[in-house]
């Protein structure tokens, strides 16, 4: 046999495809949906031919669960977009064939009906709706699935049962029990999604308040502080240096809000938050600037271990915003791990170190000895006209260092 | 003269932008979102374009992989006000030659202009110090390339000069190098955090806030 000699990209619609099972407008498995898109009609339609056949008997739910079973597996297979071609030339046409059809399965079922339902179709379609609810993946996680997996399989079970009942014919009031309870719980599977849905939706009705919350906490703190400060800028804004120490002052503050704020609370467990810190406290005082770097900043520090080198830190910065003339003064900070590094650097006027009279005890006291008692070391290196570095080293004590997680 | 196109969506940045450039360049076009930039820059063709990281209707990323699906070749430099991790990180893998921060002087937008369009790259001391970030530590996967996943011992040094504040040409000192051989010192480490496919350097700006 010869195929057609043409090339898929010529034909416009694709021949016919597998139905997939149409989740969205779904009410049990979007099997009727499916084939109501297929065919062409209505998808009611569809749903009033399951049900007519399943009043035969239930020969429609035998149906449905074999088709369902079949389009998800087919579906599962299937990539690309789905076109979905009418089959018939009219909607009524479509519509008469398919009553046509649902007719004629009723009338060819009929006679079974009576001794093979009972005793085959009933249970096994119970059992293999019990197992289609089961497998069937709804996108719900863990916890949800093995509810529907127990339920669907308690459900499989009470078909089997029945079908064993049924057999050895105990009594009707029984197997009507048992009948009952299974349909009972197979609705209840069923509905089992829209319970799901029902309570996602109110926990995006809380995230939704949460998120609200949230943006009154931002509303109050961008009132509390960057709205106050610009009225206060507007105030002043004959007095540049002022000015610019406020705006400054805000923007550090508002970028230690918007990036640090877990932090921002225990101060000093990192290294960042505690420079910022004393970088603010220098800015008061001076109009420098600074730019500060950090490097392996973990949240493990012990705040009062690293209290002689920030303070270290701190106369530093303070030292080269007063003495060296530069208006951008770099901090690079590196928490390696067992030492915590510091550099503190101005491209300032500078000094020679020789030259240095020993009135001068802020550096020798207040950095280097300041480093020396916590076990670290500092060095200054400066040079006319070149700046100055400070250059501040704190090993960490080793139960410090085996706790981080680099 | 070296062609630069601005993009930004505040105006007086771009004016104020305009007028600082405009006297050493040539300012061949300007945009102020995502759409109207890769356009923009695929009709005016600079050698340079000075990105803004947050846009209306995206990023400076969306912008870089715009322009290169187009075709177009050109440098970007990316300009921002925000300090963070994730977004400098993002786009300088995107294929940026350079990150600044928006309190940069003149001087040194002019000079990173200038180094971007020669196809040098401009590391800020706060770029510097992702990078040490995001290379720290000896983690190496087995399925990691050795080459692009670590530093070697000089690019660390030159990266933390960069983080300390010193200018390439102070670093070319200490060193006793050249200023070439820092500037390719610097060139070969963006090309690792471009190329480097350690796939923490990904997630690496993320997890660092959760340590």
């Amino acid at each position: 046999m010869q195929s057609p000699p043409f090339p898929p990209s010529a034909v416009a619609a694709p021949r016919w495809q597998v139905p997939r099972l149409d989740r969205d407008a779904r009410w049990v498995g979007g099997v009727a949906a499916a084939i109501a898109r297929e065919i062409g009609v209505q998808s009611v339609v569809i749903r009033v031919a399951f049900v007519a056949l399943a009043v035969v008997g239930g020969w429609g739910l035998v149906l449905y669960a074999v088709a369902w079973a079949a389009l998800a597996f087919a579906s599962s297979r299937q990539e690309g977009r789905y076109v979905p071609r009418p089959k018939a030339a009219t909607p009524s046409h479509r519509v008469a064939a398919v009553a046509l059809i649902t007719v004629g399965l009723m009338v060819g079922l009929l006679p079974l009906t009576g001794s093979v339902f009972a005793l085959v179709v009933w249970p096994v379609g119970f059992v293999l709706s019990g197992m289609l609810i089961a497998w069937t993946r709804s996108g719900e996680d863990g916890s949800i699935v093995v509810v529907r997996v127990v339920a669907g399989v308690v459900v499989a079970i009470a078909g089997i049962a029945t079908f064993a009942f049924s057999r050895i014919e105990v009594v009707d009031a029984v197997l009507a029990l048992i009948v009952l309870v299974t349909v009972a719980g197979g609705v209840a599977i069923v509905a089992a999604p829209s319970v799901v849905r029902m309570s996602r939706d109110l926990d995006s009705e809380r995230l939704e308040r949460t998120r609200s919350d949230e943006r009154a906490r931002i509303n109050a703190h961008l009132h509390d502080s960057v709205l106050q400060t610009l009225t206060l800028i507007q105030q002043q804004c004959d007095d540049p240096v002022s000015t610019r120490r406020l705006a400054r002052r805000q923007e550090r503050e508002l970028r230690g809000w918007l990036y640090n704020r877990p932090s921002s609370d225990d101060e000093g467990h990192r290294l960042r938050p505690a420079l910022e810190q004393a970088a603010a406290d220098v800015e008061q005082h001076t109009d420098a600037v600074f730019d500060i770097v950090v490097v392996g900043d973990t949240d493990d520090l012990d705040a009062e271990d690293v209290a002689p080198l920030i303070d270290a830190t701190r106369e530093a910065m303070f030292n080269a915003a007063r003495h060296s003339g530069a208006d951008q003064i770099s901090v690079f900070a590196d928490r390696g791990v067992d030492v915590v590094e510091v550099f503190v650097r101005d491209e300032g006027s500078g000094f020679d170190p020789d030259d240095v009279a020993s009135d001068r005890r802020g550096v020798a006291e207040s950095i280097v000895g300041r480093m020396r008692r916590a076990g670290g070391t500092a060095t200054v290196t400066s040079e006319l006209g070149r700046g100055t570095e400070v250059e501040l080293s704190l090993p960490l004590r080793v139960s410090d260092a085996g706790k981080v997680a680099r | 003269m070296i062609r630069v196109a601005l993009v930004d969506d505040h105006d007086l940045l771009r004016a104020g932008l305009r007028s600082t450039l405009s006297t050493h360049f040539e300012i061949v076009g300007e945009a102020d979102d995502v759409p109207d930039a890769s356009e923009m820059i695929a009709t005016s063709r600079p050698d340079v374009v000075v990105c803004d990281v947050h846009l209306p209707s995206g990023t400076a990323v969306d912008v870089i992989a715009q322009t290169l699906a187009r075709g177009v070749t050109t440098s970007f430099l990316a300009l921002s006000v925000s300090d963070e991790a994730e977004d400098v990180i993002s786009v300088i893998r995107a294929g940026a030659r350079g990150y600044l921060t928006k309190a940069s002087d003149a001087e040194q937008v002019i000079d990173a202009v200038t180094r971007v369009a020669e196809g040098d790259a401009v590391f800020s001391p706060q770029l510097a110090g992702f990078v040490l970030d995001a290379f720290a530590g000896q983690l190496t996967l087995p399925e990691a390339d050795p080459d692009l996943d670590q530093l070697t011992p000089r690019e660390r040094e030159v990266m933390r000069l960069l983080a300390r504040g010193f200018a390439y040409k102070e670093i070319a000192r200490r060193l006793t190098i050249s200023i070439k051989t820092v500037e390719s010192h610097a060139s070969a480490v963006l090309r690792k955090l471009q190329l480097s496919n350690r796939n923490e350097l990904a997630r690496w700006a993320a997890d660092r806030r959760l340590l």
